[in-house]
């Protein structure tokens, strides 16, 4: 074996080389997207929508600015205010550009000579020079039309593809339809009840996701066998620790579990979002009532299907009067638990996820500065963060979620209030986080292999990432997964105490709320099973938090999950 | 030691350095002061760490660096790779002064002098692999393709004794001279032209340290690379270094070729550096000099002489040179514990037992006295002086107990005047008078001592220890 003599090639030419097990992959990739190509069209739709308004927003900045400036200081203040806005703007976005889009450098190619300081900097400048053409040829020529018009092309082809049927459609493996007297079903897939066709298509999804991480799976064996050029790297050594670390293992199923059923929402609810929890007297569906086939609008039949304890009760995995199906059973407006659950997840997910990675970023990236650079930096971090947690934290998260809405600010509506408490959370919860990761970080900074770095020229930025980073990110792990459950459960409390997200919204913590004067009765299911599902996803991303921190650290041999179950306390 | 006296005495001892270099310099080091700034917000007295030293280091030489810990020599040695910043002096480095580079310019000189550090176990980062740690300074001076680097990493693992494939193992795999071989090859990437090596071997094997010294040795040979070898092993250092620089409280004592050094030293700190080396021989009779005390706190250093408060040779009062040697070790423990007196901080609760009348903390000079001069014959002169400075202690505090016993004990050592007559000559000088370095052997070789003074008739320190030891 000639480990130490690699025919160094690149990738794209060991590919060109042995293209058959890289075209098989590809063959599978294709048709799983093709299979849902449709929800795929659609959630691009979502994206692209999204990042229209978001840009809307930033482009009404300088207009915004304008505005205020010359009713203060005169109008050509404003325009100066205006010109400047726009040029800060766009030197932002040129840094993002030259970062994400030009991987050479134009000081080079043009030969300009200087110093490697001044270079970055003509560089930035020539950059946002180039954006201040673009942007002035779409605001003050014909082009702006043209792109406008070949955007909105775009958005109607991307539109018809998602009308495109997909495997885990609801047209596909309908549950929605009536009984007839004689026992059979009408318009559910092939008959079947409604209870198995939704399991079936629950079973689909689910069998449709794990297909898709097999398949990925299978492409990095595929990249590890044919294209890679060592036998081995650390990095197989890492996954090997975890696929053997049971408890790892468990939170990653649990988490892919809640990821998978925030992501197909629209295909595990028994019921649509919108027909069920969001305008329940526009839509209508059909049973069998006295008098034949029957048409009925959700809110009415909802009415009819309340749980609220005694004898008005739809319980776990039972049919209503109208022959609809409710694994979970129903809350005490007659909605579906389930439906409402599946798409709390997203809710819940996306404002958990958001706030702790925000507060997990800012947290690392304080421990890693005021560690590195000692001293004032340190000093005032600590005086910043003492303030913040002097506040009591929910107090705090009430009263500025309060008065946001109070004032309709726009943050307030971006995802029905999600991103600002999302927002709220990361900026009172990074100085719990940067506490805890601070120590670690200043003892890391002491190793000589800083000293080493520093003295054969590592930038401060590259030293911190390479040689302090890894060291707390372990610990970051622990602490942002427990902060995680903290964000849901502050959500929870919020919602449960009418502040959170708005219904008709649904979020976990308002259905506990909900429920909670109904737990000693029959309906038992509304405040306990949404409570469940908080605690199973908490433990599971503290496992995975786990799992993660002990397959990087190369020093923890395989302890076969026993350390880490032990290691919940970070 | 004051600014003006330091700035005089480099002044005078630069053309005397120049004279004698006309060799191959390629570090010429020149009055450099490293201070360290106080804990608090507000500064307070800096730690003098390297406290003024110059030297050269000729290219291609072994230049050894020796000294107790906390004497500054590592210090030094960081700060002639810039990874601490001077606080005053220069250090040309090939005609350029390195103090005055930044940015671009630094990390581009960077290149050209590297360091091995003391502790294998620290100086490696676990969660690389050994290719990515000695790779990474070719990553960061963006030094040919990536294919090149791999190559040239996996050619150095073969030069310093590893084999290639260790290119993606982790150090926690390696023993302690292995990771330290690890170290030297990623010091060896940019192919510098000037290491400093902090102690590279203290913290192995004996069995190890060897090894890694003959690869050290043979890298030399192979690279033409310059050494700064810091160590307190003095059999180490003899057996790798061309020269010597002996280094105490952030000043060079004694610089020269290692044998003459070790063979004739001229420094009294030398001297006693050198005594305290094991002899193998059981019958070999030897001297050992005792060092009186610590070292003096290099926040505080003392006037004159840095080594003047231990000094086995230091400079006597004429009038006093028939003192018993018993009693002189007396005398300089009694000021050495009235400086402490001076500088440690009284607590409230002291203060209080001092208004109440009650003993203070540190007990009364009375019983300090009863310790230290109650088993030896005191002269009447001497102990004439004794009370006084007793009671100035107690009625006007430490200084000015100090004060007296310079006067009459002091010498130039401490920066006393010698002849209080010829004051008026040195009146644009009210600072203490610091020693000068005079060269002390036909090879260059030079000591920082008052007792080498041609112009002034001490005896010479070797004489003078003969004497009192």
């Amino acid at each position: 074996m000639s480990m130490n003599e690699f025919d160094d090639k690149t990738l794209r030419e060991r590919i060109a080389d042995n293209p058959q097990p890289a075209l098989a992959w590809l063959a599978g990739v294709l048709v799983l997207v093709a299979l849902e190509l449709g929800r795929l069209a659609s959630g691009l739709v979502q994206v692209g929508e999204t990042t229209r308004f978001a840009l809307g927003g930033i482009a009404s900045v300088p207009g915004s600015v304008e505005e205020s400036v010359a009713s203060s200081l005169g109008e050509i203040a404003g325009l100066v205010a205006f010109g400047l806005t726009v040029l800060v703007l766009l030197g932002i976005a040129a840094i993002l550009v030259k970062w994400l889009l030009i991987p050479w450098t134009l000081v080079d190619r043009l030969g300009i000579e200087a110093s490697t300081g001044v270079k970055d900097i003509i560089e930035r400048v020539i950059v946002t020079g180039l954006l201040v053409v673009a942007a002035a040829l779409v605001v003050l020529t014909p082009v702006g039309g043209v792109l406008e018009m070949a955007v909105s092309a775009l958005t109607r082809g991307v539109e018809w593809v998602s009308s495109l049927p997909t495997i885990t459609s609801r047209e596909l493996i309908s549950n929605e339809g009536y009984q007839l007297p004689d026992g059979s079903w009408e318009g559910t897939f092939l008959g079947l009840s409604p209870a198995v066709a939704w399991a079936l298509r629950v079973a689909v999804v689910y069998a449709y996701a794990l297909v898709w991480l097999a398949w990925l799976w299978r492409g990095y064996e595929t990249f590890r066998e044919h294209y890679r050029e060592a036998d081995w790297t650390p990095r197989d050594d890492s996954i090997n620790r975890l696929r053997n670390h049971y408890w790892g293992m468990f939170g990653l199923i649990v988490v892919i579990m809640f990821l998978v059923m925030a992501l197909w929402a629209p295909a595990v609810s028994p019921a649509t979002a919108e027909a069920n929890l969001y305008q329940p007297y526009e839509h209508e569906f059909e049973y069998y009532g006295d008098d034949g086939v029957e048409s009925i609008t959700h809110g009415e039949a909802n009415s009819d299907s309340r749980s609220q304890g005694g004898d008005t009760n739809v319980g776990v995995m039972s049919y209503d009067n109208h022959d609809r199906f409710h694994p979970f059973g129903t809350n005490t407006d007659g909605k579906d638990l389930f439906t409402f659950l599946a798409y709390g997840a997203q809710v819940s997910l996306v404002i958990g996820l958001l706030a702790t990675v925000l507060m997990a970023v800012i947290a690392t990236a304080l421990a890693l500065i005021t560690a590195y650079y000692k001293g004032v930096t340190d000093l005032v971090t600590i005086v910043a963060s003492d303030s913040i947690i002097s506040l009591p934290r929910f107090l705090l998260v009430l009263l500025l979620s309060v008065l946001f809405m109070q004032a309709n600010h726009p943050v307030a509506e971006i995802y029905d209030g999600g991103l600002l408490l999302a927002l709220i959370f990361a900026g009172t919860g990074w100085p719990l986080l940067w506490r805890s990761v601070r120590g670690p970080a200043l003892q890391v900074s002491e190793q000589e292999w800083i000293d080493a770095a520093k003295s054969y020229g590592q930038s401060p930025a590259a030293t911190m990432r390479k040689h302090m980073a890894p060291y707390i990110a372990g610990y970051m792990l622990i602490y942002a997964s427990l902060s995680l459950g903290g964000v849901i459960i502050g959500v929870a409390a919020l919602s449960f105490l009418g502040f959170g997200v708005q219904a008709p919204t649904p979020e976990w913590g308002r259905a506990v709320y909900e429920g909670q004067s109904y737990i000693a009765t029959s309906s038992w299911h509304i405040a306990t099973l949404p409570g469940i599902l908080v605690v199973l996803l908490v433990t599971g991303f503290n496992a995975l938090g786990d799992g993660i921190r002990d397959a990087i650290d190369p020093q923890s041999e395989a302890s076969d999950g026993a350390a880490g179950a032990a290691g919940g306390g970070g | 030691m004051s600014q003006n006296a330091m700035e005089a005495n480099a002044t005078e001892t630069e053309p005397q350095v120049g004279s004698s270099q006309d060799d191959d310099v390629m570090v010429e080091v020149r009055d450099l002061r490293t201070y360290y700034e106080g804990e608090g917000l507000f500064g307070g007295t800096p730690v003098k760490a390297v406290d003024g030293v110059s030297f050269d280091i000729k290219r291609g030489e072994t230049l050894g660096l020796v000294g107790e810990s906390g004497c500054g020599k590592s210090t030094l040695g960081r700060t002639l790779i810039q990874l601490e910043s001077a606080t005053g002096g220069e250090i040309r480095f090939d005609g350029t002064d390195i103090t005055t580079l930044s940015g671009a310019e630094l990390k581009k000189w960077r290149r050209n002098a590297q360091m091995v550090f003391q502790d294998p176990d620290s100086s490696l980062n676990d969660r690389m692999t050994i290719g990515e740690i000695v790779r990474e300074p070719l990553d960061v001076h963006d030094w040919k393709t990536p294919r090149e680097r791999r190559q040239h990493v996996k050619e150095l693992l073969d030069t310093v004794g590893l084999q290639r494939e260790h290119y993606y193992r982790y150090p926690h795999q390696f023993s302690g001279g292995q990771r330290q071989r690890i170290g030297i090859a990623r010091t060896l990437t940019l192919e510098p032209e000037f290491i400093v090596l902090d102690e590279p071997v203290s913290a192995l094997d004996v069995s190890v340290q060897a090894e890694v010294i003959n690869l050290l040795e043979d890298l030399q040979e192979e690279f033409g690379l310059t050494y700064l070898f810091i160590a307190h092993d003095l059999s180490v250092v003899r057996h790798i270094c061309d020269r010597v620089a002996v280094m105490y409280l952030g000043n060079i004592m004694e610089i020269g070729p290692t044998e003459e050094l070790f063979a004739n030293p001229a420094n009294p700190y030398t001297h006693s550096l050198l005594s305290a080396i094991p002899e193998p021989d059981p019958s070999a009779h030897k001297d050992r000099i005792t060092l009186h005390g610590t070292p003096p706190s290099p926040r505080f250093p003392p006037d004159g002489c840095p080594f003047s408060t231990r000094c086995p040779a230091r400079i006597r009062p004429p009038e006093y040179e028939e003192l018993d040697n018993e009693l002189w070790v007396q005398l300089d423990t009694l000021r050495e514990v009235l400086r402490e007196r001076d500088r440690a901080e009284k607590s409230v609760t002291d203060r209080i037992r001092e208004l109440l009348g009650k003993e203070p903390r540190f007990g009364t000079i009375e019983e300090i006295y009863g310790e230290l001069f109650d088993e030896h014959d005191v002269p009447a002169d001497v102990q004439e002086i004794l009370d006084e400075t007793a009671d100035l202690a107690r009625d006007e505090g430490e200084i000015a107990a100090l004060d007296r016993l310079g006067e009459e004990f002091g010498s130039v050592c401490e920066g006393y005047d010698p002849d209080p007559d010829t004051g008026a000559e040195n009146e644009d000088e009210d600072d203490p008078v610091a020693p000068e370095y005079y060269t002390v052997s036909p090879s260059g070789r030079r000591s920082f001592c008052h007792r080498h003074d041609p112009n002034a008739e001490y005896a010479e320190p070797d004489q003078v220890l003969d004497e009192r030891h």
